[in-house]
């Protein structure tokens, strides 16, 4: 294939729940069809996210115990992941890995975790509640409609500087109060879709992917991989 | 007995009988009328019985039958609940229709629910639990592995003299220091390496210094023979161990435990684990070896849950799936069919069947083109989920045929090129499809085994 991208998997042994490698899943079988070859690396516990090495990150969602553990480790790649973000480096993070690149989040036991704080927004519990079940949103600029599936106790809210992934159609989102789901800052993608968002949203993971090669490839046209259709899948 | 509980217990005796008898039915309901006269009947319907209590994600049922067989070689009254009645609900009712037992204790083996074990030990205090295994399992409503097995623990902790006999190869149940006596089993391999588990598998941190484990082999997603690097954390000794797998297919599985080969009528790695621990309760009460074997083999519908069904010709095997691990144990199964066979995947999203199809991403569908399949079929209500799983698995469209109806489906399994044809299915399209099988003669009517 004509173009390759490197996929930081980050702490994929650690942060799988609920179909989130199925994101990768969806950024490889979009990418063949681009002429793209990924080569994704699973960036776990102890080793090093180096921003240079890699074109693309994805960041999904884990369990409340490993999640704990990633939030310690993460700290020593903080540097390297906030100039990846400053730098337009783009990047899906769904779920607890949403959480972690804001400032803090509160887990179900009340305690207080920190993120890198790379974007701009925080997380608070919910007491014995979850937001569970489908939902819709909107995106105000291009007008995507986005289909997932939603299932957290954190309450999200974003900051000034973040604008919403879209605006709730049908369900909860960020925190069940102001209308918002995910966040978009430069060229990361942050959500709690779970479905997994890629794989019912193409073109988000078009985007991704088109936003990587520009950023890879500055010379080169790719007229035609944002021409690729991208068929309903849900 | 209080007068209480012989009202309760009157009352609910009654209504099963009722039910039973007029209404072809009565699972739950006697046990709910029953618990609404006397809340704590479960005490004084359990006190006479030894209960062996049998829980975790995958393989509950299998284990709790085959458990049953194995006793029954020695014991002659043992009262077990019915498939899918392991809530506090069901188990009441299950010791209201038993008959009255004079002299020797019964044993009462139960299936509960990982929930409905403290609603369980809060009344009865068992001889032992079986602790099978810890997998995400419809996560919408029961949340992570370590709640779940929190929630069995809190339990437990009502019961602190039963022994507790649980899957070795599991991290998770060796991570918490229990008062318990603990009996392990697990896969005893010969040939030990030092690596990871897959990426996508869960639990897989050391319960003690959170670093990631290591495994000297590995059976099935995080089962195996584990060892922390870090902090020397490892497997525990196993008391009841698989010494050789000698032959699988999707139909049956050769073994051996601890020397002694055996023979179980069903394929999947994940049943010899059900084996092994009904053998472990079996030593535990004194069961031979030999009676053991013997119980494997004398009755081979105990094995019944993957039904093989007559469509005029096609052999068509339907079993039921629910959750990332249980899929990839059943796909590793059918690859070992040494017959050319076509792959029909069925999946709905109602309550029983988990509401959110995220999980089959985390199933590994991966491994379907290189088994050379020539023809699948995906429907039922998210069909468009499951379609586009085996489009990005590398499914060919020209293999691929589309069919959302299950009639339709039916109709399409009839023109298949393989006679053996497997149907992959969630739980109301289980019970969709034997509903269209058995209007049309093909199956009788009820849930199978």
């Amino acid at each position: 294939m004509t173009y390759e991208l490197n996929v930081a998997h980050l702490y994929g042994d650690l942060m799988n729940t609920y179909g989130d490698v199925g994101n990768i899943l969806a950024l490889n079988y979009y990418a063949k069809q681009m002429d793209v070859k990924l080569n994704v690396k699973v960036v776990s516990l102890d080793q090093d996210f180096k921003a240079a090495d890699y074109d693309l990150a994805f960041f999904g969602g884990g369990q409340d115990f490993e999640q704990v553990i990633v939030s310690k480790d993460i700290q020593t790649k903080k540097k390297e992941l906030t100039a990846f973000i400053e730098d337009g480096g783009p990047v899906l993070a769904i779920c607890g890995g949403f959480q972690l690149l804001g400032h803090y989040y509160v887990d179900a036991k009340g305690d207080k975790i920190p993120g890198i704080g790379a974007l701009d927004h925080y997380t608070l519990s919910q007491d014995n509640h979850r937001f569970i079940g489908d939902i819709v949103i909107k995106n105000a600029d291009n007008g995507e409609t986005y289909h997932g599936f939603e299932n957290h106790q954190g309450r999200t809210f974003l900051g000034k500087a973040e604008s919403p992934l879209g605006n709730v159609v049908q369900g909860k989102g960020n925190n069940g109060e102001d209308g918002t789901e995910g966040a978009i800052y430069k060229n990361v993608y942050c959500s709690y879709f779970h479905g997994p968002i890629l794989t019912r949203n193409g073109n988000l993971a078009k985007r991704l992917l088109v936003a990587a090669l520009k950023r890879s490839y500055p010379d080169a046209d790719f007229s035609e991989q944002e021409a690729l259709p991208v068929p309903a899948t849900f | 007995m209080t007068l209480r509980s012989t009202v309760a217990t009157f009352a609910g005796r009654s209504s099963y009988w009722f039910l039973h008898t007029f209404m072809k039915g009565g699972s739950s309901l006697p046990g709910k009328i029953t618990t609404k006269i006397d809340p704590e009947i479960l005490k004084h319907l359990g006190q006479n019985y030894d209960v062996i209590v049998i829980t975790g994600t995958n393989g509950k049922t299998l284990t709790t039958a085959l458990t049953v067989r194995v006793l029954n070689q020695k014991y002659d009254h043992i009262l077990t609940n019915p498939t899918g009645s392991n809530m506090e609900q069901g188990i009441v009712t299950t010791f209201l229709r038993a008959p009255k037992v004079k002299g020797a204790r019964p044993i009462a083996v139960l299936e509960v629910d990982e929930a409905n074990v403290i609603k369980v030990t809060k009344y009865i205090k068992p001889k032992a639990f079986v602790f099978t295994n810890i997998f995400r399992d419809q996560m919408d409503r029961y949340g992570e592995i370590y709640t779940t097995y929190q929630k069995i623990i809190d339990g437990v902790a009502l019961a602190p003299e039963a022994t507790i006999i649980a899957n070795g190869d599991a991290p998770i149940f060796h991570s918490k220091n229990l008062p318990n006596p603990i009996i392990y089993y697990g896969f005893k391999q010969q040939d030990e390496k030092d690596i990871k588990a897959k990426p996508n598998t869960d639990g897989v941190l050391c319960p003690n210094c959170q670093h990631i484990l290591h495994y000297r082999y590995l059976t099935y997603s995080n089962l195996g023979k584990y060892f922390c690097p870090n902090c020397g954390f490892e497997r525990p000794e196993l008391k009841y161990a698989i010494t050789q797998i000698s032959n699988l297919t999707p139909t049956s599985s050769e073994f051996e435990v601890d020397g002694h080969a055996m023979k179980i009528e069903i394929g999947g790695l994940y049943n010899i684990y059900n084996a092994l621990a009904a053998y472990a309760v079996g030593r535990f009460l004194g069961v031979t070896p030999e009676q053991i074997d013997t119980a494997f083999s004398e009755d081979k519908k105990v094995f019944g849950r993957q039904e093989v069904i007559d469509l005029d010709g096609k052999q068509v095997t339907l079993i039921l799936v629910k959750n990332p691990v249980g899929l990839n144990q059943v796909l590793d199964m059918i690859a070992t069919d040494s017959k050319p066979f076509s792959f029909v995947g069925l999946l709905n999203a109602n309550y029983a069947d988990g509401i959110d199809t995220s999980w089959i991403w985390d199933g590994n569908f991966e491994k379907l083109p290189a088994l050379n399949i020539p023809a699948y079929i995906t429907g039922g209500e998210r069909y468009k989920d499951i379609t586009f799983r085996l489009k990005v698995a590398g499914v060919p469209d020209d293999k691929h045929a589309v069919v959302p109806e299950l009639k339709d489906v039916v109709e399409k399994i009839k023109t298949l090129p393989t006679e053996h044809v497997y149907v992959l299915a969630t739980y109301t399209a289980v019970l969709q499809l034997r509903k269209l099988l058995a209007d049309q003669g093909y199956i009788k009517e009820g849930m199978g085994a």
